[in-house]
Parts: structure tokens; C-alpha cells; sequence
């Protein structure tokens, strides 16, 4: 859920191959996109690489394989 | 038993689930070649539906929805889900639901099926890859997962069709529920929101018939919902003003609280947990979207798509091409010679191989298309191009529209509507048509020969490098033209590339086939109907004129062939290229030539560029026509017999290097098709955008072929 506190790490900003648990998103409508495609509070992340060009990365979140871009990454806080 | 008989004499069947679930594999297992592809009213959506009989007689229509994460949308197409389920008595609305969904992503399936619980509709669950499931050794309790979610659940596999009697089976039995209208405001498959409960209370007397959570997502989305009446709008909006409903927070709100309901669940009644390692997907991906390698490969690919496009299609064309063209020698030596003879040999024979010959391009692009598509490859494109795209105000889902733009830009046109910036997807739309679809393939064979000649350059030949030149120029003129509106349209809504990345997957044959099946059927059918009128028209318009002047025309002539001391066969030739000028069409081409003509077109070519409007491909089907009637043997093809046409006064090449070099530029640039226009229309609702792009095309093409025409002549 979309809480205010500012601990973690925005997941645009962690090392290709590190993993951390969502803790929460910075944006609801954001939010609402990465809920329903089954990225919650707790999901594990992997970031699995850069995209070539720049800009988006490729993650692993349980099972999943998603393309995401910066935006997007920002939105999405690691504990 | 016998089902209750519904009102409707065939039930409705909808197929719903999230992306890759693997819908459209049990949807063309379920339904085959009975399957039709029409349209959404009011939308531009495609409805794939099919008959369907299920055990004990009765027929029920299948619906296939377009795939959907949950019932807060942002694209076209999960728009569409939402709004035929959340309206009872819509046309589409169904008497049941089959949810699929990929049991080796359950936990993230079941957020759409826990709300479409919520409509009262009778559901199954159907947990698809069951043959991956047992690779991977995962295992549920389907009785228990059933039983706790309250839904018939079983397994089936669209690859290799397991599950799928049971599955029929099992929708006679759901067919025969009743669906439950009257739900109480607490037995919903979460907790509602003291808002949502109060806003509930406060509409539903305006809704007869609708469950609440149908209420809760009309306050939702009363913003784009299309059925809604002003009245009704009014009560809803004082009613979230009332009880204070926020749209995003309750959004969330309501996800977060379905998952705490489902998760336990699935978790319990899983027996088996698959085993993890780094699978071939991910091992594969480090290649294939490697940040240096990836794209490399991509042009790879790109490269082979072309290779193949011309050389399998060599031969399958030679063949059709030599079987007309004997079919016609024996119709013209076999029937009386008459005008209906040769309308039919010229005219309709002429135009129906002009279609024919298309068909093995069509097959070949459109099956390594979609195989690309069914393997997963397709998402990895929009991803790897997603930042240069955004360059260019394009999405990285844009990729796929270009790519298929390569095959026809109405499919290409059609395959937008999963980029949900609005901005974005017009961008796209626009600018997909200047990509050299396969219409122009044969205009580009026909012309190329006269502009470059035949020879090698080390192991490639220079036609081939001046036929890719053509390729990119369009690919140029595209992006060109997309940053231009980048700077111009104006948008403030959120653009997403979040794409779900499916796992690879061997190609389900039987998919690649019925899309290959589906497009040479549509090009046969309906652009080749277009062609083969326009070919028979052209044929009358050719060989009859204005009372007399025809007549006249060949006795002027005879005389000044006599006068000249002409030999039998150039006697001829003068004739039917006199015959030609006085007859409809010459005096059509006539007309327009004086505005190509600073272009280096003749009146003949005018001919080709008006008809070719209907198609471009009409083009070649129009030269046959045109020059058919200049000579009697079939033996020669239309572009030796284009090289031979001669200016009848000053005697020079028609097809000169800078005509032809001019001509091609104008095929490359200019917007020549009905059938996209029409398309373009439909997708943005108005006739704004479609006249925007006409005018833009063929202007630049208009100035490309002129500045090409002046610096070469």
C-alpha cells in the first residue's frame, strides 16, 4: 500500500542482480497497475538486467518475467 | 439432464483471463476453423467468436474477450472486458464464464477471477498448462481449491488438448446455473469499504439487477463508460460526493484485500511446489536481451524475416504465375474470338492471378510473425526498443505494430490498441503506413530492374541492397514523421510499458496456422474482390471509348501506318496504343496527367496510381491490363513487357531510370490504400486523423518523386 515513510530504496536505483522485498509504491496509480499484474507489499524482486538503449529494467518478481521503465521502477520502493 | 433453456437460443460463453494465460490456444482448440473474427459494436475491438457443441446437442456461441489483468483497465482492449460484464443485458454479456488461468502463476491469475465472482455470473475455473505443470512437477488439490473458492475447477492444456472434454462437460452443467442476481452486500469475495457499502445502498435502486460490486465499479469508471445516462451519471456522482468514495485508494484498497483472500488458499491446496532453478527462459533471455547482443540479434532475425520473404516465395509465384498464363493461352485458343473472351482472359483471369500471386508473400510474412509472437519473442522487442521509441513519442509496444506493418498496415493498425497512452498509440497509427507493407513488394519487383542493374556487388546483388534502401526509407520516413507529431500533439495522460515478459514456449502450430488461414483468407476474399472488379473494369474501360472515337482512332491509325510504310507488328501495336488513348481510361489518365507530369508520369501510369488507391498491389494487376492489350502473347511477363513501351511520338524508354526511380518514391511515401484509411478512421473515431495522413503521405511523396525526377532527368 502506498505509505509515507522513507526508508528503502527505490528499485530504479538498486545494482543489476541484487533482490529485495516490495515494501511499498510511491504512486497510486502506479500502484494499481503493478497490483494487478501481482507485484504486492513483500513480492521478492530480482533485477535481472538493463534494458539495451537505456532507461528500463528487467525483472523477476516471484515467477514473473516483467519489463518495466525508469518511471516505473521509481515508483516501486525495496526494504 | 437438459440444460434450463435460456431465452436466447444459444448461449453465450465468455473466455476470460489475464494475458499469456493461454486463452487463445484453448479458444482455437475448443473452436478451430469455425471461429469468425468481427467486431466489438461501437468499438474497434476484435470479437473472435465460434460455435461450440457441447455434449447432449446443445450449441453454445464462445466469446474469446481480449485478455485482462483485472477490471481497472488502462488499455482498449481490458476496457472492453469491463464493459461487457459489468452491464447485465448487454449484448455480450455472458450466461457463463470459463476463466482461464496458468496454473504456474496462480497466485497472480486469480485477482480477475475473485472479482468476476463478484457479478453473480456462473464461473469455472480452468487451470491452463497443465502439461508444464507436470514438467515442473507442480500439483494442487483441485477439489480443494475448488471447493474453497467456489468455482468447478479443472485442469487442461491448450497445447496438447487434455482436459478439454471435461471441460465441455462441465459447461453443460454451468450453462444449467442459474446466475444470482440478488447478493447480499456481505457475502462479496472481500470486505467492502464502508464507502463502497454506503454508495451501494444509496444507487442500487437505479440498477435493478446489477450485484453491488457491479455498482462499485460503475462509480469507478463512470468517467469513460459509454451506456451510462445522463440521469444515471448525476446519481452516481452524488453518491460518491456523499459517501466520500476515492477512486485509486478503494482501487487498491480492493486488490490488497482480494489477495489476503486468495493467497491462503491457493497456498493451502497446493501439494507440490514446482522446483525453482534459472530456468531456459531466463538463460535464454541473458541472450536475447542482452544489452549489447540483443538488439544485434533482433536485426538478425529481421534480416532472415526478408531473405526468406523472396526466396521461399520464389518458386510457389513462379508456378501460379506460369499456371495462369497457360490457362490463359488455352482459354485464347480454345474459345471463339469474341469480346467476352477476351474480357475474360484479360480481364478477370489477368486480374485474378494479379491476387493469387500474392498469397505465398502473405503466408510466409504472416506465419513468421506470428510464430514470433507465439514464442514470446515479440515482448522482448517492445522492451529492448521501448527507450528509442519514446524518442520518437512511440511505445515499445510500437515495435510490434512496425514489424507487422511490414505485412500489412491493418493488422498492424489494429494490434495499437494494447498501447494504452492515447498520444502514443495515434503516433503509431499514423505513422505505421509509410513501412512497406507487402502490397508494395511486387511494385518494388516490377520498377527496380529499371533503375538498377542486375549486377553483383561481392556476393550481394545491387537490387537486393536498392530493395532493402526502399525498406528503410519507409522505416525513416516513419519515425521522421513520429517525432514530428511528438512535437506537435499535445497529452497529459500517463504512458506504461509495464509488460509482462512470457515465458518461451514452442509455438502452438495449430495458432500459427489458423492466423495464417485467417489473413490469406481476408486478402483473398476482400482485397482480392476489390482487385479482381477493379481488374475487370479497367479491361471495359480500356477497350471501349465514346461512340465512334474508338473506331475512329484505329482507321487514323492504319492511315499514317500506311503512310510511314510500317511493318505488320508495329502496325499493330501503333493501333492499340491509339485505341488505348481514345478509349475511358486513356481519357481519365488524360485528365490527371497534367499534375504528374512533372513527376515523369505518362497517362498510363495516371491510370495505375488512381486504381492503385484501392490497393496498391492493383498496380501490377493494371500494367497487365494496360499492356496485355498492347501485345497478343502471354509468354512475356508484365516487366519485360513494361521495358519494351516506347514513347509512340518521340520513341524513348517510358520506364526511364528517373520515371521509375520516381515512381517507386512515390510508392514508398504516398498513402494508397482504402482499406487502411478506412481502418485508421475506425480506430480514431473520427475522419480528422485518416485526412491528416492521406494529405501527409502523399504530399511527401508528391515532392520526393518530383525533386527525384528533376535531379535525374
Amino acid at each position: 500500500m502506498v505509505a509515507t515513510t522513507n526508508t528503502g530504496k527505490q528499485l530504479a536505483k538498486m545494482k543489476i542482480g541484487s533482490k529485495g522485498h516490495v515494501s511499498h509504491f510511491t504512486d497510486n496509480c502506479m500502484a494499481c497497475k503493478l497490483l494487478s499484474m501481482g507485484i504486492l507489499p513483500g513480492t521478492l524482486i530480482e533485477v535481472v538486467r538493463a534494458a539495451p538503449f537505456g532507461g528500463g529494467c528487467y525483472i523477476k518478481a516471484d515467477n514473473l518475467l516483467i519489463a518495466l521503465r525508469k518511471s516505473e521502477a521509481c515508483s516501486i520502493v525495496i526494504r | 439432464m437438459k440444460p434450463a433453456l435460456s431465452p436466447d437460443p444459444e448461449p453465450k460463453i465468455a473466455l476470460i483471463g489475464n494475458p499469456n494465460c493461454g486463452k487463445t490456444s484453448i479458444f482455437n482448440q475448443l473452436t478451430g476453423l469455425q471461429q469468425k473474427v468481427g467486431n466489438f459494436p461501437g468499438v474497434t475491438v476484435d470479437k473472435k467468436t465460434g460455435t461450440l457443441e457441447l455434449p447432449g446437442g446443445t450449441r453454445a456461441m464462445l466469446i474469446d474477450l481480449p485478455g485482462a489483468y483485472s477490471f481497472y483497465p488502462t488499455s482498449k482492449d481490458e476496457k472492453l472486458v469491463v464493459q461487457s460484464l459489468v452491464q447485465p443485458g448487454n449484448e455480450n454479456y455472458p450466461d457463463a464464464i470459463v476463466y482461464i488461468a496458468d496454473v504456474t502463476k496462480l497466485e497472480k491469475h486469480l485477482l480477475l477471477f475473485s472479482q468476476l465472482k463478484d457479478l453473480g455470473i456462473p464461473v469455472l475455473l480452468a487451470l491452463n498448462m497443465a502439461d508444464v505443470a507436470e514438467q515442473e512437477g507442480l500439483e494442487y488439490d483441485l477439489e480443494k481449491l475448488g471447493r474453497k473458492l467456489g468455482a468447478p475447477t479443472l485442469l487442461v492444456s491448450g497445447r496438447t488438448g487434455e482436459g478439454l472434454g471435461q471441460l465441455k462437460q462441465m459447461m453443460v452443467d454451468l450453462l444449467a446455473q442459474i446466475p444470482t442476481v440478488n447478493v447480499p452486500l456481505d457475502s462479496t469475495q472481500y470486505r467492502l469499504a464502508p464507502e463502497e457499502a454506503k454508495l451501494i445502498t444509496q444507487i442500487q435502486g437505479e440498477f435493478p439487477g446489477y450485484t453491488p460490486y457491479q455498482l462499485v465499479l460503475l462509480a469507478h469508471h463512470i468517467k469513460w463508460l459509454p451506456f451510462l445516462t445522463p440521469a444515471q451519471k448525476i446519481v452516481i456522482e452524488q453518491a460518491i460526493n456523499n459517501t466520500g468514495f476515492q477512486d485509486l485508494q478503494l482501487q487498491v484498497y480492493e486488490t490488497m484485500q482480494r489477495y489476503d483472500q486468495f493467497t491462503p488458499i491457493v497456498q493451502q491446496a497446493r501439494d507440490r511446489d514446482s522446483a525453482q532453478s534459472a530456468s531456459f527462459t531466463e538463460r535464454l533471455d541473458d541472450l536475447l536481451t542482452n544489452r549489447f547482443l540483443g538488439p544485434v540479434v533482433f536485426f538478425g532475425l529481421m534480416l532472415m524475416i526478408f531473405h526468406a520473404l523472396f526466396t521461399w516465395a520464389e518458386l510457389p509465384m513462379n508456378f501460379i504465375e506460369d499456371t495462369f498464363g497457360g490457362l490463359n493461352t488455352f482459354l485464347q485458343t480454345n474459345l471463339p474470338k469474341h469480346w467476352l473472351t477476351d474480357l475474360l482472359t484479360e480481364g478477370i483471369v489477368t486480374g485474378l492471378s494479379g491476387v493469387v500471386v500474392f498469397v505465398p508473400q502473405i503466408a510466409i510474412l504472416f506465419f513468421l510473425i506470428s510464430l514470433l509472437e507465439e514464442v514470446g519473442y515479440m515482448a522482448r522487442a517492445a522492451f529492448m526498443f521501448d527507450r528509442i521509441m519514446q524518442f520518437f513519442g512511440l511505445n515499445g509496444r510500437s515495435v510490434v505494430a512496425l514489424i507487422s506493418g511490414g505485412a500489412c498496415a491493418i493488422p498492424a493498425i489494429m494490434s495499437t490498441r494494447t498501447i494504452s497512452n492515447w498520444k502514443e498509440r495515434l503516433i503509431t497509427i499514423l505513422v505505421t503506413p509509410f513501412i512497406s507493407c507487402s502490397a508494395r513488394i511486387p511494385v518494388y519487383t516490377v520498377l527496380i530492374g529499371f533503375v538498377v542493374p542486375p549486377t553483383k556487388v561481392g556476393y550481394v546483388s545491387l537490387q537486393a541492397l536498392a530493395f532493402m534502401g526502399l525498406y528503410l526509407l519507409g522505416i525513416a520516413a516513419a519515425l521522421l514523421a513520429a517525432l514530428v507529431f511528438k512535437l506537435i500533439l499535445r497529452t497529459n495522460e500517463t504512458s506504461y510499458l509495464m509488460l509482462e515478459l512470457p515465458e518461451y514456449r514452442l509455438p502452438v502450430m495449430r495458432n500459427v496456422w489458423l492466423t495464417v488461414w485467417e489473413k490469406v483468407k481476408t486478402f483473398t476474399f476482400e482485397a482480392g474482390r476489390i482487385i479482381l472488379i477493379i481488374s475487370m473494369v479497367l479491361w471495359l474501360m480500356s477497350s471501349f471509348g465514346p461512340p465512334g472515337a474508338i473506331k475512329q482512332a484505329e482507321e487514323m491509325a492504319r492511315h499514317s501506318a500506311q503512310l510511314k510504310n510500317l511493318d505488320e507488328t508495329a502496325t499493330q501495336d501503333l493501333i492499340d496504343a491509339q485505341v488505348m488513348e481514345a478509349s475511358f481510361a486513356g481519357q481519365l489518365g488524360k485528365f490527371i496527367e497534367p499534375a504528374i507530369r512533372p513527376l515523369g508520369f505518362d497517362w498510363k501510369i495516371g491510370i495505375a496510381l488512381i486504381t492503385s488507391f484501392a490497393a496498391r498491389e492493383v498496380f501490377v494487376a493494371t500494367m497487365a491490363t494496360i499492356y496485355s492489350i498492347g501485345h497478343q502473347d502471354d509468354e512475356y511477363s508484365i516487366r519485360e513487357k513494361m521495358a519494351k513501351q516506347r514513347d509512340p511520338i518521340t520513341k524513348e524508354l517510358i520506364y526511364s531510370p528517373a520515371t521509375s526511380l520516381s515512381l517507386l518514391l512515390f510508392y514508398v511515401f504516398a498513402m494508397q490504400c482504402m482499406s487502411t484509411i478506412a481502418v485508421v478512421k475506425r480506430e480514431t473515431k473520427s475522419w480528422k486523423w485518416p485526412l491528416i495522413q492521406f494529405a501527409f503521405m502523399t504530399g511527401l511523396a508528391y515532392l520526393s518523386s518530383w525533386l527525384a525526377y528533376m535531379w535525374l532527368s
